[in-house]
């Protein structure tokens, strides 16, 4: 009696690989072959409609919408509008130049040799300084331009940074404050995070809009913007005050004692030794927290400002290209998508890169 | 922040000036005005066909912006004064009450709810609205019961959604309401398809048709469910800023009562054919003074901004996209229901 | 005198003092100004208001109300709106989200691809923008008139989606759910020898019922079914699904699945390998595995952030109003705007997130113990 043995498969090639990631059993088979064929079609339907069939330019607008493929030409009409608002249409540039500010503020402070607790804070503040001054103008021959007339992307940008540079300190503070050695103060701070956690954003900024003016002072009350900006500040800092929390948690009580040993004080304790790795520690938490943000900004729009996705909206709203709504839509998905999208790379490489570092 | 301090800076410096030069100080919201060298007026949140839209290249037009701009023009000498805060309709009581705003030109209809509990007080109408229903063309409806049981969509949070209950409830007709709380929302909704009708004050409509991807496809039906006043709103116990917004309506009207309109009040300024028309534009003093404002204020408004029927015609008239007839909001003389107090 | 200021227990109470002191003028400066304010402008306060009818209508709500509703009843279908939208969100996008971890972690690559690249395009997008497109989609559709039909019994147009529906009336409903729970609870004391004759029994108890419901609550010549029919302008009969409701329903539970997809993921994937081989080893299929081992072990790891993202996705609901889905906010919005007590209200519409919300908390955790009293990992 002989036993056969059969030589094993090379365990690589093209055919092994296909093998292994699509045709292991016979039901991966046939998923493989069902949604094979599903994608190609959708990525065929797809490329028709956005590329090849699409109308480009406004002067062939009659073509539109008659079975052909995406109507781009409502963005080379409308685009400005889009992009920009209420914004005074000759001092674009300045809204497009404060936007590349903080584009590069952003960019800038990915960078791992500026964090620093000193450096980072100075970057966004002279980021986000500049942004305003060149929005606002009214210095060095530019025209005054009021909040009122700010839109479309830079005022998305303008959101978002305000938030972020108000709502990162304020949510040091409420981090420290829920963690506080005095009960009152920790179990007062975490009633009032859990309570602004569990309302909706809109209600928040829909309050700040319409009724803290009723509450406050004349002198307190500020513009509509001002206001809702430290709402949403408040919003996020909330938020991002139980991560820096956790952040907190994971550092070691060793250093705590260390540092009393030392007899160091405790701002010096906090600022120099648990800050800088409560924010490291939290970083993708952090990114996650801003991605999120920046897209909630689109929420503002139903109170009644001109961010991008308003002045998207007001552009089909019009009569003239109501029916090239999925084109407008899309190109808003696009420019949120590009902001979001690198971010929570970014977040997720650096994630990895933390998870290689401590290994 | 930098608003703020600047607002305080502007606020401090005006303060010190006229305090040094002794002049009578402005009570209430006339004063902040003057102080501040803006007024806060209504805009919209998108955009409100005829009254106040945005055009492609985000500047504010519309009837509604005009007036801001005449306002503007009458208290503080120049229309580019008036500074338009995007507000919903729902914002608009909320924020005048809260101080972001200093007056509503919003076609903001006069109810009894409005002018006692909201602390609001209205301006005799600048504008006459009668709501109408328009609806989609091929249902081949001749009258508001053709459409029983059908979608009505409105906007949220106006007379609309009340007028139009009481009306369906009062003839006994059904129908699906579906309001919505922008202006975009809700043409996007109809030119889809997915109301059958739309119900507002007739400007609106007509406006809403003309921008329409084809206009025949929407028939406004003859039926009024119901004439609505619009007034300008201020807050409860601002009387001067009233009288001064009362006024600034009378001229215009007095202004195309007289045929004075911007490219000729020059002329008729240096030749007033009667006394009327001298006190309108500050050839004999008193029409400022007694309102707290400099005394060619009307004659300012009239130049910049136009008279009642210039400011129709380039906004939602013959001048405009939406060629709306005068009809009530012509002049009693001219069939209509608009006349100008009397100036003495 | 010294000795009490470096005192740290003084010092301890004082700072704590103070916090409550100037946390208490803070309100109280409020209530002061906000007063004043109020009164100075002449506006009228107070819950007064609740019992006046409001005078305009409701495009959707569960309850039967009409411009001669008062705003209690007007605000109670508000909410009842949001949570209906909310918790078919929380049903839907779980299931979603679980179908989209099983394609993240499936060594199939084409499913992981597709998994991923949903999970980045539906994530990085926000939601609002979603919803906008779906109504956007829902309303291009077809009139009423040439409207897409299956067997006249169902039909789809840009006015939603009309399917037959039994005749039950609201109270039938009623007597139906409760009776639901009510057999939910009674199989839980009741054993049967064999465990796996529980949830037939309970299906065919809750069909019974159903049926009993169906055949004596109804008008003697009303039909056991109502088919939609196309009546003028209108369908008639059968139940609809608004495309406000579908759409807001449709963007919600997309973006919500690719967060919970997520969550579900990190779940699955911090289950222990060497249980699931354990499992394998002692001779368990993998639907076995995965309904014993892996889904309980990961469940109790992603139940805190599950419960987070509910609460979210709750939350999220709010955005119905600008596709004119009449929910709690935007009753609410509307109410300010027709009554102008903007205070007031605005009270009750954080009152009332903050009730459903805590209620999900709340729920979750009560799992969440329940959880972790039977295992220990």
């Amino acid at each position: 009696m002989t036993t056969s043995v059969v030589p094993p498969v090379p365990k690589r090639g093209f055919g092994y690989w296909l093998k292994k990631h699509f045709f292991s059993t016979w039901l991966n088979s046939v998923i493989t072959v069902l949604f094979g064929a599903l994608l190609i079609w959708m990525c065929v339907k797809l490329s028709n409609w956005a590329i090849f069939d699409a109308i480009w330019t406004v002067d062939n607008k009659e073509h539109c919408g008659h079975g052909a493929g995406a109507c781009w030409a409502v963005i080379q009409d409308r685009g400005r509008l889009i992009l920009f608002g209420l914004y005074p249409y000759e001092e674009q540039w300045r809204s497009t130049l404060a936007c590349l500010i903080v584009i590069l503020t952003i960019g800038l402070s990915c960078l791992p040799s500026l964090w620093s607790i000193k450096k980072l804070p100075t970057l966004w503040v002279i980021g986000f300084g500049a942004f305003v001054l060149l929005m606002r103008g009214g210095f060095a021959g530019l025209p005054l331009v009021t909040s009122e007339q700010w839109g479309g992307l830079s005022l998305t940008i303008f959101i978002f940074s305000a938030v972020f540079v108000l709502g990162m300190p304020l949510a040091v503070v409420f981090a420290l404050a829920r963690r506080s050695s005095l009960p009152v103060i920790a179990k007062g701070t975490g009633l009032f995070i859990d309570l602004v956690r569990s309302l909706p954003l809109l209600t928040i900024l829909f309050a700040a809009a319409v009724v803290v003016p009723l509450l406050v002072p004349d002198w307190l009350e500020g513009n509509k913007l001002g206001r809702v900006v430290v709402a949403f500040a408040v919003f996020f800092a909330v938020y991002q005050a139980e991560i820096i929390r956790a952040g907190l948690q994971s550092t070691s009580q060793g250093q705590n004692e260390a540092a009393a040993a030392l007899g160091m004080p405790y701002w010096s304790l906090v600022v120099d030794i648990l800050l800088p790795q409560a924010f490291r520690n939290t970083l993708p938490s952090t990114i996650n927290q801003a991605v999120i943000t920046f897209k909630e900004t689109s929420i503002v729009t139903i109170i009644g400002f001109f961010e991008v996705m308003a002045s998207g909206n007001a552009a089909i709203g019009g009569g003239e290209w109501t029916e090239q709504f999925v084109e407008v839509y899309v190109f808003l998905a696009l420019v949120y998508f590009v902001f979001v999208f690198g971010l929570s790379r970014y977040g997720a490489w650096l994630e990895n890169r933390m998870r290689v570092g401590h290994a | 922040m930098l608003t703020k301090l600047m607002k305080l800076a502007t606020v401090a410096s005006l303060a010190f000036a006229t305090a040094t030069s002794a002049q009578a100080q402005d009570e209430g919201v006339l004063g902040e005005i003057k102080a501040r060298d803006s007024l806060l007026c209504t805009g919209h949140n998108g955009s409100y066909l005829g009254f106040a839209e945005v055009d492609a290249q985000g500047e504010w037009q519309g009837f509604d912006i005009e007036m801001c701009r005449a306002l503007a023009t009458a208290i503080l000498g120049s229309p580019d004064k008036a500074q338009i805060i995007p507000i919903s309709w729902a914002q608009r009581f909320p924020a005048i009450q809260s101080g972001d705003i200093d007056v509503i030109i919003k076609v903001t209809g006069w109810t009894m709810t409005r002018d006692t509990e909201l602390g609001l007080q209205y301006s005799r109408p600048y504008f006459i609205g009668p709501f109408y229903v328009m609806s989609r063309s091929d249902l081949g409806a001749q009258s508001i019961s053709d459409l029983d049981g059908g979608v009505f969509c409105v906007n949220a949070g106006t007379t609309v959604e009340r007028v139009l209950a009481d009306y369906m409830e009062t003839n006994g007709i059904e129908y699906q309401p579906l309001a919505f709380e922008k202006g975009e929302e809700l043409r996007a909704a109809l030119y889809a398809g997915r109301c059958d009708a739309i119900a507002g004050f007739g400007p609106f409509l007509s406006s809403t048709r003309v921008n329409a991807p084809n206009p025949d496809d929407f028939t406004i039906i003859g039926d009024v469910i119901k004439l609505e006043p619009e007034g300008i709103v201020v807050r409860q116990g601002e009387d001067d800023f009233l009288d001064v917004i009362n006024w600034m309506v009378t001229a215009l009207l007095l202004a195309e009562e007289n045929g004075i309109t911007s490219e000729n009040v020059d002329e008729i300024k240096a030749n007033p054919p009667s006394a009327t028309v001298e006190r309108l534009l500050g050839v004999t003093p008193g029409v400022g003074t007694r309102l707290g404002l400099q005394d060619d204020w009307a004659y300012n408004v009239i130049k910049t901004v136009g008279n009642y029927g210039q400011i129709y015609d380039r906004t939602i008239g013959d001048g405009s996209r939406y060629k709306l007839p005068r009809g009530l909001n012509n002049l009693w003389n001219n069939g209509g229901l608009l006349y100008p107090l009397v100036l003495d | 005198m010294t000795k009490l200021f470096t005192s740290q227990k003084f010092r301890r109470t004082a700072v704590q003092v103070l916090f409550v002191a100037v946390v208490a003028m803070f309100i109280l400066a409020t209530i002061i100004v906000g007063r004043t304010n109020i009164a100075d402008q002449g506006i009228a306060t107070g819950f007064g208001f609740l019992n006046q009818t409001t005078g305009w209508p409701v495009s959707f709500s569960l309850t039967d109300v009409g411009p001669r509703s008062t705003y209690t009843q007007v605000l109670f279908a508000g909410l009842l709106n949001t949570m209906l939208v909310g918790f078919m969100t929380l049903i839907f996008a779980t299931v979603l989200g679980l179908l989209l971890a099983l394609m993240r972690i499936s060594s199939n690559s084409l499913m992981k691809l597709v998994g991923t690249t949903y999970v980045e395009v539906f994530r990085n997008v926000p939601v609002i923008l979603q919803v906008f497109f779906w109504y956007a989609i829902l309303t291009h559709f077809p009139g009423p008139r040439q409207a897409y039909s299956l067997a006249d019994m169902a039909f789809f147009s840009n006015r939603g989606l009309m399917l037959p529906a039994p005749s039950l009336s609201g109270l039938d409903v009623a007597i139906f759910l409760i009776g639901c729970v009510a057999i939910g609870f009674g199989l839980k004391s009741f054993k049967p020898k064999k465990s796996g004759l529980r949830l037939p029994l309970a299906i065919l108890a809750a069909v019974a019922l159903f049926g009993v419901l169906l055949l004596t609550g109804r008008e003697a010549d009303v039909p056991l079914w109502s088919v939609p029919e196309l009546k003028g302008l209108r369908f008639v009969g059968g139940v609809s699904l608004k495309p406000e409701f579908s759409a807001l329903l449709i963007g919600l539970t997309l973006f919500g699945a690719s967060y919970i997809g997520e969550i579900i993921r990190g779940g699955l994937i911090s289950v222990d390998k060497g249980k699931l081989e354990a499992g394998s080893a002692l001779g368990m299929s993998p639907f076995q595995i995965n309904r014993y081992i892996r889904i309980p072990l990961a469940f109790r790891a992603m139940l805190p952030s599950l419960s987070n993202q509910y609460i979210w996705l709750m939350k999220g609901t709010t955005v119905g109003i600008a596709i004119g889905y009449p929910d709690y906010f935007a009753i609410v919005s509307t109410s300010i705007n027709q009554s102008g007590q903007t205070m007031e209200l605005l009270a009750l519409l954080m009152g009332g997130f903050i009730v459903v919300n805590y209620s999900i908390g709340f729920a979750m955790n009560l799992l969440n113990t329940r959880l972790k009293l039977k295992g220990r990992s």
